[in-house]
């Protein structure tokens, strides 16, 4: 203390100094007008600067909340959007289908992807959503881009997806805008690259068609783009085309997904197992 | 003792006065060379005797700075400079010591230290103050030849006009 005393006395001097000198530069800035204009300037320089610089870490800060809403939003838009083509296929129909179109046929449940690989023969991704949240299994998963999986065991918190790249995944797929429909799968070696099969060789398919979703399954809504015809050709013999499609989804990059909940479902597949039944 | 103070009293007057009234228009309205300015006054500071404590040496420059601001109409400017050169004056002090110390009872004049010894000390502290003087004075860094121009003519003139004090007063105390 004593010693602190003493180097507080010691210092006094400078304590001074920089006290007038202070006051000084106060004096300076408070009736000189030149200095005074430039002070001002200065000051609003700087406080920009940093107003600035703290706005835009607070946004980074910020990012993750930013996201987490932009994917509420954008599973929103999602319902709304496959929502209206139902209730405009339905009506071109007769009016009684409308009572059906006006039900909401799919949901979507925006999730997180927590896990996901691409460079093995099985890949599956792992989603921050589970039965809580309504994902159900053999729900689609779809992104922004296109399909990115479909679900296959879900956990009270988490669930588990097998990626489109995953060799037992098929997807029901059909060329737009033309009708046929075959079945999409992995060819196991490029993360973009995909065999569209059982096209039958009287389809019109030439390189650049587009390939979407079918919604025969009822996993995913109907017309959700899956990718581009890449490479058309037939093995001698054979009935159908063999079609390599460059698919639109890159699975190496995506964060955000939406699960797709067909809420017909368990309808259509029950109906659909009580005439395989009756058929035995 | 007291002629000291008396001395130190008048000199304070003196140079308020001359600084004030007569310095401070000299290259006043040289527009094609506004760069000469003579400032006297820090030799108050030079010259207050060796044993004043340091804060009072701080104190009395700061004070006699807002005077000549006051004459100057520059509020701040002046004083800023002079608390940094009385400041600074301890620190010079000790490191031109001479070989055999001070005499507490002296002043740091020419007579008592011989012209050498005056000539460098006052030199150094009159540059640092000029140098204060006028980054304060423009306040920012954007015309800085211009003011290295004012630092370098003011201080030889000031230099100029701190001989010929020497040489009509040659204050001992």
């Amino acid at each position: 203390m004593f010693k602190l005393l003493q180097l507080f006395l010691r210092m006094s001097g400078f304590f001074l100094f920089l006290l007038l000198e202070t006051i000084c530069l106060v004096l300076v800035v408070r009736y000189n007008q030149r200095q005074n204009a430039i002070y001002t300037y200065t000051a609003n320089e700087v406080s920009g600067f940093l107003q600035k610089v703290g706005s835009d870490a607070y946004e980074y800060l910020e990012l993750k909340e930013r996201n987490d809403s932009l994917a509420k939003v954008n599973a929103h838009l999602l319902n709304v959007l496959a929502n209206e083509k139902m209730v405009a296929s339905a009506n071109t129909g007769i009016d009684t289908a409308y009572t059906s179109g006006l039900l909401p046929q799919y949901t979507f449940i925006e999730a997180k992807v927590i896990k996901n690989s691409i460079n093995r023969f099985h890949n599956y991704l792992v989603l921050n959503k589970g039965r809580r949240d309504g994902i159900v299994p053999h729900s689609g998963v779809v992104t922004g881009q296109g399909v990115a999986g479909i679900v296959r065991n879900v956990s009270n918190s988490t669930s588990v997806v097998m990626s489109i790249l995953h060799q037992q995944t098929r997807i029901s797929a059909r060329i737009k805008g033309k009708g046929f429909f075959g079945s999409l799968m992995w060819k196991g070696s490029d993360a973009r690259i995909f065999n569209l099969k059982d096209i039958p060789k009287h389809a019109p398919v030439v390189r650049g068609d587009t390939i979407e979703t079918s919604g025969y399954s009822g996993i995913f809504p109907e017309s959700i783009m899956l990718g581009v015809v890449n490479k058309v050709w037939m093995e001698p013999g054979s009935n159908y085309y063999n079609i390599e499609v460059q698919s639109s989804t890159d699975m190496s990059n995506i964060s955000y997904v939406y699960v797709v909940n067909n809420i017909f479902r368990t309808e259509a597949e029950q109906l659909e197992q009580a005439v395989l039944k009756e058929d035995e | 003792m007291n002629s000291i103070i008396t001395a130190n009293a008048w000199r304070f007057f003196l140079l308020i006065i001359v600084q004030g009234l007569v310095l401070q228009n000299i290259g006043a309205g040289w527009e094609r060379f506004p760069y000469l300015h003579i400032i006297l006054f820090p030799i108050f500071i030079l010259l207050l005797p060796l044993r004043t404590p340091r804060a009072l040496v701080i104190l009395l420059g700061f004070i006699m700075g807002l005077v000549v601001d006051s004459f100057y109409n520059s509020m701040g400017v002046h004083a800023s400079a002079a608390v940094f050169t009385a400041f600074i004056r301890s620190y010079l002090l000790n490191w031109i010591e001479p070989r055999g110390g001070y005499n507490v009872n002296y002043s740091p004049t020419a007579a008592r230290m011989g012209a050498g010894w005056f000539f460098k000390y006052s030199a150094i502290l009159m540059a640092l103050h000029l140098v204060i003087y006028f980054l304060v004075e423009a306040f920012n860094f954007e015309n800085i030849g211009t003011t290295l121009l004012n630092i370098l003519v003011s201080f030889i003139f000031s230099m100029i006009c701190l001989f010929i004090y020497q040489v009509i007063f040659n204050p001992v105390d």
